[in-house]
Order: structure tokens, then sequence, then C-alpha cells
């Protein structure tokens, strides 16, 4: 299976189309993690914590939208497009969507 | 999460098909079409399956381990790499596996950072707030008391000649001292008294009708003056500040209720430095007592005066301000053996002018 976010694949021309599909991934980080976030908040630095948790979410993401794209009989998804939110009273939580066409090659 | 394209064989299929692979954490996922023009996905647990490399196809080949028919084959070796290295991360045992590893780093890293906070929080917080306290002057802890009185008297009436009694009874026990204190009588059934920084003192008028002795008013007296004497107002007011701050620093970002959590469980921690300077003000006024050969049984009567006002309370001593009254009464007692007790025949003068009025 071929995922870019092109809008279509060199050398592989689009023979069906069949629909967007999207998927998303919603993680909190847990408490432990929020507490060593909010101090690299107050000490300044790259945070490894919420970036690992950020990676997560993506990979889910992407891998979900992967297993969709496998349902519809798709074995490519082209235009794919990752939004990034936080989302929860607090903004604690992140979510990352990933939508895109699916198609066959 | 990685992608291939492959072909997939199996008995329901006179040749192979074309499919979409993608193996991740551990599972492999094979997406085709059928004869019938279905989509059909199947899940293959690596744990499942056994892969080599098929040299005359120069492609990987995977099969399922009781389902020998059913083949799944990929160009190149990426595909044999990427799953071996997969099933022997599979076979680890639990504690040398990558995200165990991670999770135990985390939870050390975590405990280690909490344990220096708690130091923090209960340590270094408080000495500070101590060292800060002890900068703040006599005169603006004065200006602070008077700030509060001034307000309050708006409120309340004065007994004046009550007022005048006192301040010369405690004059008469000659405490030497720093501050100006000034003793004011409220008219009130509250049976109550209390200090405020910088030498102000409030009797409640329905306390003083209940004191029938002086050593009791010495007591009062001598209790409340240390509240003043000690800071102990202007030292809670820093520690609480100071826990206050640190607490919204580390926690700040939280839900209103956790902050709700965080605030009560702070709150128990004043209680307990309380109940501590509600102590010290019973042994300090009780030193001052002995220096003075005053009978230190004042201090006793005194607590059952506030005790029989007191409606009996319910609640624990851990969630009370002062020191559970019985409680108090046994360590006046104990640390007032063998005390050296004389009649003092100026504060009895005094105190009778009370009666009197």
């Amino acid at each position: 299976m071929i995922i870019t976010t092109t809008g279509f694949i060199e050398g592989r021309p689009v023979q069906e189309y069949l629909g967007i599909i999207n998927a998303q991934s919603i993680i909190g980080a847990n408490i432990f993690k929020d507490i060593l976030g909010g101090l690299r908040d107050v000490f300044g630095g790259r945070s490894k914590t919420y970036e690992k948790v950020i990676e997560q979410a993506k990979s889910d993401a992407l891998r979900e939208l992967a297993e969709k794209a496998q349902g519809v009989g798709a074995n490519a998804i082209i235009g794919v497009d990752l939004d990034f939110e936080t989302i929860g009273g607090n903004a604690s939580m992140l979510m990352v969507i990933a939508s895109g066409t699916a198609v066959r090659i | 999460m990685k992608t291939w394209f492959g072909h997939f064989t199996s008995e329901a299929h006179a040749e192979s098909v074309e499919a979409t692979v993608l193996i991740y954490d551990k599972i492999i996922a094979i997406g085709y079409r059928d004869a019938d023009a279905s989509n059909q996905t199947l899940h293959w647990d690596i744990k499942d399956v056994e892969a080599n490399f098929d040299v005359p196809s120069q492609s990987t080949q995977i099969r399922k381990r009781n389902e020998p028919a059913k083949r799944l084959h990929i160009e190149g070796r990426a595909a044999l790499q990427y799953l071996q290295e997969l099933q022997a991360e599979q076979n680890k045992p639990w504690h040398k596996k990558d995200k165990t590893k991670d999770k135990v780093k985390y939870l050390l890293g975590f405990l280690g950072v909490i344990g220096f906070f708690v130091g923090l929080y209960f340590l270094l917080v408080p000495w500070l707030a101590e060292k800060m306290a002890a900068t703040v002057s006599v005169s603006t802890e004065e200006k602070m008391g008077n700030a509060v009185f001034d307000a309050m008297r708006l409120s309340s009436e004065e007994d004046r000649p009550a007022s005048a009694i006192i301040n010369e009874f405690f004059q008469a026990m000659k405490v030497p001292t720093e501050y100006n204190i000034h003793i004011t009588v409220v008219k009130s059934d509250v049976v109550n008294a209390f200090a405020l920084p910088g030498g102000n003192i409030v009797v409640y008028s329905g306390l003083l009708q209940q004191i029938k002795t002086y050593p009791e008013l010495a007591a009062l007296l001598s209790h409340e003056f240390t509240h003043v004497n000690n800071r102990h107002s202007t030292r809670s007011i820093f520690r609480q500040l100071g826990s206050r701050i640190f607490l919204s620093l580390i926690f700040g970002r939280f839900s209103s209720v956790t902050s709700v959590m965080i605030d009560q469980a702070d709150r128990f921690k004043s209680l307990t430095y309380s109940r501590a300077l509600e102590k010290e003000a019973d042994l300090d006024g009780l030193a001052i007592l002995r220096e003075r050969d005053i009978d230190p049984e004042g201090f006793a009567e005194l607590f059952q005066h506030l005790k029989g006002a007191a409606p009996a309370s319910s609640s624990p001593e851990f969630l009370n301000s002062h020191p559970d009254i019985d409680k108090r009464v046994a360590y006046i007692r104990q640390a007032s053996r063998n005390s050296k007790v004389s009649n003092n025949e100026t504060l009895q003068a005094i105190f009778e002018k009370l009666n009197d009025k």
C-alpha cells in the first residue's frame, strides 16, 4: 500500500476512486506525563514526553486509516492530510485526525 | 507501521491476487479483492507466522503455521527483516522489551521528581516562609494589625472601663516585649479572644464574664500575648502564601476538581501548623505565669470555660485549628508540675476592680 500526501502517484494512475476515509486518534497523556510536561513548561526546552505522545497518536491515526483503506478495497491512499488538535476542558487531550482519498492504482 | 504490496495465494484462488500488506505491533493485515470482487481483510498474529526468503522469486514468503495453504509473497528482503525484528522483540522477557524499559524509566523518573517536590513542599518552603516572616518589622506588623482592628472596630461596641482595667492588669504583669500591647474588651456573648499582629488583642465580654480568678485572666492574656510576641499570625500568613504559590506553580494547569483536592490537602497541613502554634501559645504562656509564681491551674480552668461554651464537637482533632481541649489540659498540667505559687496582691486587686464595675 502506498500512503501519500500528494494528490497523485507518479507512474501509477488511479484506476478507481473508493471514497474519502478518515481516522482519528485521541490520546490523553497520563497524569505522570502531564506533571513532567508541566515542569518542562516551567523550566523550558523540548518535552520528549509529549513528543512521544503525539508520535504515538499520529502512528495510530495513520494505521487506522490504512486499515480502513484495506476495508474498502483500496491499495493506496492519496491526498492524506494530518490535523493536530487539543481537546478537552483544559486542552489536555491530543487528537490527530488523518484523512485521505482511498484509491486503487 | 510499514506497508507493502504483495501477492496472496490461498486454496480459494486459482492464482495469486494482488494484496496490500500492513505490518505493525503484533499484526500482519492483508487486504485483497476476491474473485467475486468483494474486499477481504485478514489479520495474522506475528507469533503465529513463519517467514523466509524465497531465493527463486527473490521475495519474502510469509505463511501461517497452522494454515500452510495461505501464503503471502512480498518482493525483496525488507519485509522479512522487519518481521524478524518484531518477532525478536516479542520474544524478549518482559523487562527487556522496548516499551517496558521506557515505562520503568518513566516511573522511576516520576517518583524521583515527586520525592524531590514533596521534600521541597514539606521542608524548604516552610523554612523559607519562616525566614521571610522574620524579616517583617514590628512596625509593619503593627500597621497590618491596626488596619484589621480598625475595620473590626466599626462593627462592634467596646467596653471601655473593662478595657482600661485589663490593660492595667497586663501592665502589672510586667511582661518584657518590643510590642505595644493594647487590649480591647468587646461587648458580646461570644466566649472567645484573639490576637492581631502588632499588639492588638481583643477579648469578648462573654469570655470575661466566665473568668472567676486572676490566674485565669493571666493565663488568657499570656496566651494571646504569645501569639503576638512570637509573631504567629505573620508566620502563618507567610507559610500559607508560600505553600499556595508553590502548589499553583506545580499544579496550575489542572482542572477545578484537582485544584479543590489540592486545596483541601494544603488546608490540612496548615491546620497542623495552626495546632502547633496554639500549643506554643499555651506553653510559652504557661512559662510567663510560672516566672511570676501565678497559679498555672488558671490555664486549665480557662480551657474548661472554652469547652463549656463550645458545642460538643463531633469533628475529629485533625480537622480543628486548635488542639483538643482535653489534650490541652493534659499537657498544661504536665508542664506545670512543681510550680511555685504565691498570691500576687497587685494583680488580685486589679482583677477585683472588674467585679466591682
